[in-house]
């Protein structure tokens, strides 16, 4: 019993566990709608296209804050380069002939090396760069988890209140699109939903691994549940076990925590892959 | 309400790429009236209901429904077999239309689903997973959709085809019972003996309006050799459209 309990007796390690928890919850919730709307590369493309505006949010406001960024500044400025990344995806869509993941991977890296250019103008980046790819989730302070959990259930709200709409978008848009379903503005909005999710994600276990959390918990969850509400449970419960779990392996095998998360997450998929349970 | 216009189209121009899909259609379709959509493959049928609901865009002209309760059904959907709804979940999604984003179900709401559900012959399939059916079984859950949103226009894009003879049937059943609650119900099809047969009126489509009319006026063989660019060959006394495989009955 000692070994489950000693990790959170340290505050820091149980201020993360929260925060990663809180992250899952909302990963696994929306990630549903990634995997069934088949956007795992364009959940890619904005995890890594939010980099300029944090480049950007960090040279304004760094020097004022000698040396220390803003971090409401960098997470706006990571929501508006999401934004520009979801916009500019959609705009090579419908003005050339190329499939989406090839409009999703050209802006995913023109965003990634425009960012890295930025970064490599920005003095004092490169420790933080670090922490961008691979998050800080020991780092995180009360005040951001609690900011962290008023977004979220901001977003979990929003996500409820547009469930029957994002449900029939996603099932079928042209069916929706005759039932008078503003079928462009949520797919807009999702876009947006998923967007938010990839931010406060990324400062939890960084850009590369938060679309860990956005894919295996819903992935895994699909396996199991037959209807959407189910799925979304499933999912999130999946996500937000992941973080003390995580923090749990990462303690005793010293492993870094962020990925270590992500990687009972992803081993949860494993298994029910494995084990092939009845969908039915 | 029947004799008003249900659909109208002037001058609608749509392209995908430079290339064009429908050119300079103008039509009316009036309340309550059963139109059969005749044309090969490529020729629009598709686009023109696309058009309708407003997935493509018009390049010019318009294309108007003159109602907001509109049910369709599209002739293909690849639903990944892991999306999580039931079939219960796919009709009851009818209703949204109608509920809005939030408003609960009604007693009136919990009896449409249970009729649709038993008109299209799948009550004993509420529980299953839509990815789990069969392609006739899904057909049946998309229409019972369609009836469960109790629409005024319905616009089915090809749903005879690859199902099947109960799931004809039971489309044919449905086709009459729409008809006789006055709602207006277009249909594509490759079906030329039922277009002359069960049809008020025919539309003869390959990207321009080659013929719309009534099935009498719109069915000669001069205007089925123009509408299938001379795909199609008499059998018997029926004329068969060969464009695709596809055979009256």
């Amino acid at each position: 019993m000692e070994v489950l309990i000693e990790p959170f007796e340290a505050e820091f390690v149980r201020t993360g566990a929260i925060a990663a928890a809180l992250v899952g919850v909302l990963c696994g919730v929306v990630g549903c709608y990634v995997i069934l709307r088949g956007m795992a590369l364009m959940a890619d493309s904005l995890a890594h296209g939010v980099l300029p505006g944090i480049a950007v949010a960090f040279a304004l406001t760094a020097e004022a804050g000698g040396g220390e960024p803003d971090k409401l500044a960098i997470a706006l400025g990571a929501v508006v380069a999401g934004l520009v990344t979801a916009m500019a995806t959609n705009a090579v869509l419908r003005r050339s002939p190329v499939r989406p993941d090839t409009a999703a991977a050209v802006v995913f890296v023109l965003m990634l090396a425009l960012g890295v250019v930025l970064i490599s103008r920005v003095e004092g980046y490169s420790v933080d760069l670090t922490a961008f790819l691979f998050g800080d989730v020991l780092g995180v302070g009360e005040g951001e988890v609690v900011v962290s959990a008023v977004a979220v259930a901001a977003v979990l709200a929003l996500v409820a209140l547009l469930y029957r709409p994002f449900l029939l978008v996603s099932f079928d848009r042209q069916r929706a699109a005759a039932a008078g379903v503003p079928v462009d503005r949520l797919e807009l909005m999702l876009l947006v939903v998923v967007t938010v999710a990839v931010v406060i994600g990324f400062q939890v276990v960084g850009a590369l691994l938060v679309l860990g959390l956005l894919m295996a918990p819903p992935a895994a969850a699909a396996l199991l549940t037959r209807r959407l509400p189910a799925m979304m449970a499933v999912s999130a419960a999946i996500a937000a076990a992941s973080a003390p779990l995580g923090l749990l392996l990462s303690w005793h095998l010293d492993l870094a925590a962020g990925a270590s998360i992500v990687l009972v997450a992803v081993s949860a998929f494993v298994v029910l892959v494995v084990l092939r349970p009845a969908a039915e | 309400m029947k004799g008003a216009a249900a659909l109208t189209a002037r001058g609608l121009d749509v392209s995908f790429g430079g290339t064009p899909a429908l050119v300079d259609v103008s039509l009316e379709i009036p309340s309550g009236s059963r139109v059969a959509v005749l044309g090969p493959n490529g020729a629009g049928k598709s686009t023109l209901f696309a058009a309708a609901v407003g997935l493509v865009a018009a390049d010019r002209g318009s294309i108007e429904l003159h109602s907001r309760r509109v049910a369709f059904v599209p002739q293909h959907l690849d639903v990944d077999p892991t999306f999580p709804v039931t079939v219960a979940d796919v009709v009851r999604m009818g209703r949204y239309g109608d509920l809005g984003w939030w408003r609960r179900f009604a007693e009136r709401d919990r009896g449409l689903v249970a009729d649709a559900l038993d008109v299209l012959g799948i009550g004993s399939l509420g529980r299953r997973r839509f990815g789990t059916l069969s392609g006739g079984e899904r057909q049946r859950a998309l229409l019972a959709q369609a009836v469960a949103q109790d629409a005024e226009i319905v616009l089915l894009d090809e749903p005879l085809t690859g199902v099947d003879v109960p799931t004809q049937e039971a489309i044919r059943e449905l086709l009459g019972r729409w008809h006789r609650a006055g709602r207006t119900v277009v249909v594509a099809t490759h079906d030329l003996a039922s277009a002359t047969r069960d049809y008020d009126l025919v539309l003869c489509l390959n990207r321009r309006v080659v013929a719309f009319g009534p099935p009498e006026a719109a069915t000669t063989e001069e205007v089925l050799y123009e509408t299938f660019a001379g795909r199609i060959v008499r059998v018997g006394g029926l004329m068969v459209d060969v464009s695709e495989h596809h055979h009256v009955e």
